[in-house]
């Protein structure tokens, strides 16, 4: 209690009352005019805390759902895709069936053959087809035709040398390419050199996973693996650590792509296989081959033309066996594409309770800030009529 | 014996007293908005009696001091609280600048940066042959890096905001110090013949509380009236008639930052001797608080580009070759920036993890947004940022929490100061009216003593 009140304690006890009233109804006009309950960090430090994480992980959500947007319109193209090449494939096997019968003739598998033609190249088309700039059905080399018109032996491509290589002498690769399935061989240098001096390391699988590290040895001829060689001839620069040189090889058959699978993050911790290769739709390739289709198609166009009952019936199978293959695969995508939708919903539900979370935290309660507002009005116009009467109350009015 | 010549002195002395007494008040009217003006109070005294016999004669009466009211207690709480005061302000004011760094809750910063960053190496791995989907990436770590250099320099700006406010401190506090010692003289000069050189006490106590506000120190009042002033540890800033200056210089081990030293002294630092006072305050600013956001920061910049470097250097680009760094090697946030060889070809972007087109390396990296490391891997980038944010919103609630009770406790020692040493309009207003009353009653006394003056003159001539 101050028992001695002097004009300036009177003053600056207003002046205080003034200021600190003032300051609490710039804070709401504020709340208001944003509508939000934290303004900055002070405002409720845990809180912004809470709230950027929030947006941090809705941002995410935002991501994964334009992930199954891309790997849905995908399955959908490789569905539809399919469907064709079953519709196709069943054409075919009815003019098998037909042709194979022995009323049959040889001018009716005459024109067979020239139609079944037509069918090949509608489903090698179907096979190269594209989604946007990449081919649907290479696995991960979206950027080469994966089907070629005639089947090739096996062979191997001359290495690729990286653009950023050091090394600038010649590069041939050699030898036959033994293995079942295609396959990319990738040498990296690791310490650069002369021959015998420099080491390197080789990945069998496109640079999936690595052996262990070697010398280049002094002939310039390193050997890739499964019968294939790459021979390096000095130039004038020497082996630089990271360089790398790629080399292709191909399984006999008609396939340049590979048989690895494209994948997408599509929430967290899940990561969905959306492509389907070609090599385990349409070759008999690799582990994950069945039916070699396109060689079975030619097959049988050659028993068509050889007018051959006995090798017209031989393919039916073959030719059921890749309908049943190109059935379940079709099967697959809708799956796929299924659970894509059952993924995007529960992103969606968790996106709305985030919001909720966040609206929670961060925006205001209007019908609080207004009544909170309003007798902070009160407040000031009290502190105002104060101060005004401060002035007129004196000792001085009262001496003559 | 009495005679009319002694009263008619002590009406003089009466009529001088009370004249004085009224002069007393009128300064105290004058400067009731004076601030730091501590009220003067006039104290009659009796000159007492002349015995003679049974008879006594009365002297008359006398100003015999002029009091001016303080409280040595009060000011010494004054004095100190003001110390942590000045701290409080500086501290509260400049994390109010270091929050709206920060401050992300209506403009997009690092935390929104980073996921869209992360979204565009997602983007990729869904199309990494996709040169707009590159290009995107591209721009992305561009915006990234850009506000990481930019808060960076912010903060850095902060740092050096507060070193010249700290240089112009201890200018103003060398200033400060050499008037004390005018002051001190001149008090002492004043007093020596035995008065109280009140108005110089004031101006001398609402200088101290200026120097407090700047430095913590202890101060005593030398039996001579002056003040000598001290650092908390004891080394002398004022003492009489003699000051140490004080000097800021460079100190390259700490980024060029001031030092603060004595300017006879210029090799040893005295920064933590400062103690607290608006000096104490910028320091701790400058080189704790701001200092650690920035090392925060930084380290966030630096893990941030490790871990993207070295997941991209196991990758491929779009040319059959292994992926390099993709972002320019340095320090920290400060120099941030994306490798210029992929800022000009976004195909050396290593998003394939072989050297077909496939997007693994680009979807291993937009993995590492939920990757720990952070704080010895216990923490991803976006939770370690978030963390920070929450530190900074909490010290920015701290300092404003200090400043709010720091405010209101010096407020109650000045109101307490002034409810003592105040001017009360009211009290001087009665005091002139009392005053004034005496002075009429004694010059009353003087007519009447002029009357009997006169009567005891014509005794003669009836």
């Amino acid at each position: 209690m101050i028992t001695r009140v002097t004009e300036k304690i009177k003053f600056d006890l207003v002046n205080g009352n003034l200021s600190r009233v003032q300051s609490q109804y710039t804070e709401l006009m504020e709340k208001l005019s944003t509508q939000k309950e934290v303004n900055r960090p002070s405002d409720d430090p845990l809180g912004t805390g809470r709230i950027l994480d929030y947006r941090s992980s809705r941002k995410y959500i935002e991501q994964c759902n334009e992930n199954i947007d891309t790997a849905r319109s995908w399955l959908t193209v490789t569905e539809s895709n399919l469907t064709s090449v079953y519709d196709i494939l069943v054409q075919v096997k009815e003019l098998a069936l037909a042709q194979g019968s022995d009323t049959a003739s040889a001018q009716t598998r005459q024109i067979a053959a020239t139609s079944l033609e037509n069918l090949i190249d509608q489903v090698r088309s179907l096979a190269n087809a594209r989604f946007g700039d990449r081919y649907l059905f290479g696995g991960t080399r979206t950027d080469t035709e994966p089907f070629a018109e005639n089947a090739a032996p096996a062979r191997v491509d001359d290495p690729v040398a990286g653009t950023a290589n050091g090394f600038d002498g010649a590069a041939a690769a050699g030898g036959t390419y033994t293995g079942s399935a295609n396959g990319t061989f990738v040498v990296r240098i690791l310490s650069g050199g002369a021959f015998g001096a420099a080491t390197c390391e080789l990945s069998p699988d496109g640079g999936k996973t690595w052996g262990s590290e070697s010398t280049v040895p002094g002939t310039g001829v390193i050997p890739l693996g499964d019968g294939v060689e790459m021979t390096l001839t000095a130039g004038t620069a020497e082996l630089a650590a990271g360089d790398v040189f790629t080399v292709r090889a191909y399984a006999e058959g008609h396939y340049n792509g590979n048989g690895d699978a494209l994948a997408l993050e599509v929430g967290k911790d899940v990561i969905l296989e959306y492509g389907v290769s070609g090599e385990e739709l349409f070759t008999g390739q690799g582990a994950s081959g069945g039916t070699d289709v396109f060689a079975m198609l030619e097959d049988l166009l050659a028993a068509l033309e050889g007018d051959d009952a006995a090798g017209i019936r031989d393919q039916l199978g073959s030719i059921d066996d890749a309908i049943g293959s190109v059935n379940r695969y079709t099967a697959k995508c809708g799956t796929r594409s299924n659970s894509l939708d059952v993924l995007e919903k529960g992103n969606d539900d968790l996106d709305l309770r985030m919001t909720a979370l966040a609206s929670e935290i961060e925006d205001v309660d209007v019908t609080e800030v207004i009544t909170d507002f309003k007798m902070k009005e009160i407040a000031l116009q009290a502190s105002y009529e104060m101060a005004n009467r401060m002035g007129s109350l004196s000792i001085l009015n009262y001496l003559d | 014996m009495s005679d009319l010549n002694q009263i008619m002195n002590t009406a003089k002395q009466a009529i001088l007293s009370h004249v004085t007494a009224i002069n007393v008040t009128s300064g105290n009217i004058a400067n009731v908005n004076t601030p730091g003006y501590s009220r003067l109070r006039p104290v009659f005294g009796s000159r007492g009696v002349i015995g003679e016999g049974a008879v006594d004669v009365q002297l008359g009466v006398e100003i015999s001091a002029i009091e001016r009211i303080y409280d040595r207690y009060l000011e010494t709480q004054i004095i100190q609280q003001q110390q942590q005061l000045g701290e409080s302000q500086v501290r509260s004011d400049m994390m109010g600048q270091v929050e709206e760094i920060f401050n992300e809750s209506s403009v997009e910063g690092i935390n929104d940066l980073l996921s869209e960053f992360w979204n565009a190496w997602s983007d990729l791995s869904a199309n990494p042959d996709g040169f707009e989907e590159r290009d995107a990436l591209v721009s992305a770590s561009q915006s990234l890096s850009q506000v990481f250099r930019e808060r960076s320099q912010e903060l850095v700006d902060l740092r050096w905001d507060a070193n010249d406010a700290l240089a112009s401190d201890i200018r103003d506090l060398n200033g400060y110090m050499g008037r004390m010692v005018e002051l001190n003289d001149k008090i002492v000069e004043v007093e020596i013949s035995g008065g109280t050189a009140s108005d110089l006490r004031d101006k001398r106590f609402e200088l101290l509380k200026t120097m407090s506000g700047l430095i913590g120190l202890d101060y005593y009042e030398a039996s001579d009236g002056s003040l000598n002033v001290f650092l908390a540890n004891g080394r002398s800033l004022v003492e009489g008639s003699h000051f140490w200056a004080l000097d800021v210089v460079e100190n390259p081990a700490n980024g060029n930052f001031y030092d603060v030293v004595f300017q006879d002294a210029p090799e040893i630092a005295i920064n933590d001797q400062i103690g607290a006072g608006e000096i104490g305050g910028l320091f701790g600013m400058r080189d704790d608080l701001i200092g650690g956001y920035l090392e925060d920061l930084d380290t966030l910049a630096r893990n941030l580009v490790t871990a993207v470097n070295d997941r991209h250097q196991s990758g491929f680009d779009t040319y059959g070759n292994g992926g390099g760094v993709f972002f320019a090697s340095g320090t920290g946030a400060r120099d941030m920036a994306v490798d210029a060889r992929i800022a000009g070809d976004s195909g050396l972007i290593a998003a394939a993890a072989t050297v077909n087109g496939d997007g693994g390396n680009a979807q291993e990296i937009g993995a590492i947004r939920d990757a720990l490391i952070m704080k010895g891997n216990t923490l991803t980038a976006a939770s370690f940022y978030q963390s920070l944010v929450v530190r900074v919103g909490v010290d920015v609630r701290d300092a404003s929490r200090t400043l709010e009770h720091q405010t209101v406790i010096q407020g109650q020692y000045e109101t307490r100061m002034e409810s003592l040493a105040g001017v009360s309009l009211d009290e001087e207003m009665m005091n002139l009216i009392r005053f004034q009353m005496g002075y009429n009653a004694a010059g009353k006394l003087c007519g009447v003593v002029n009357e009997m003056m006169d009567a005891l003159i014509n005794i003669g001539n009836s």
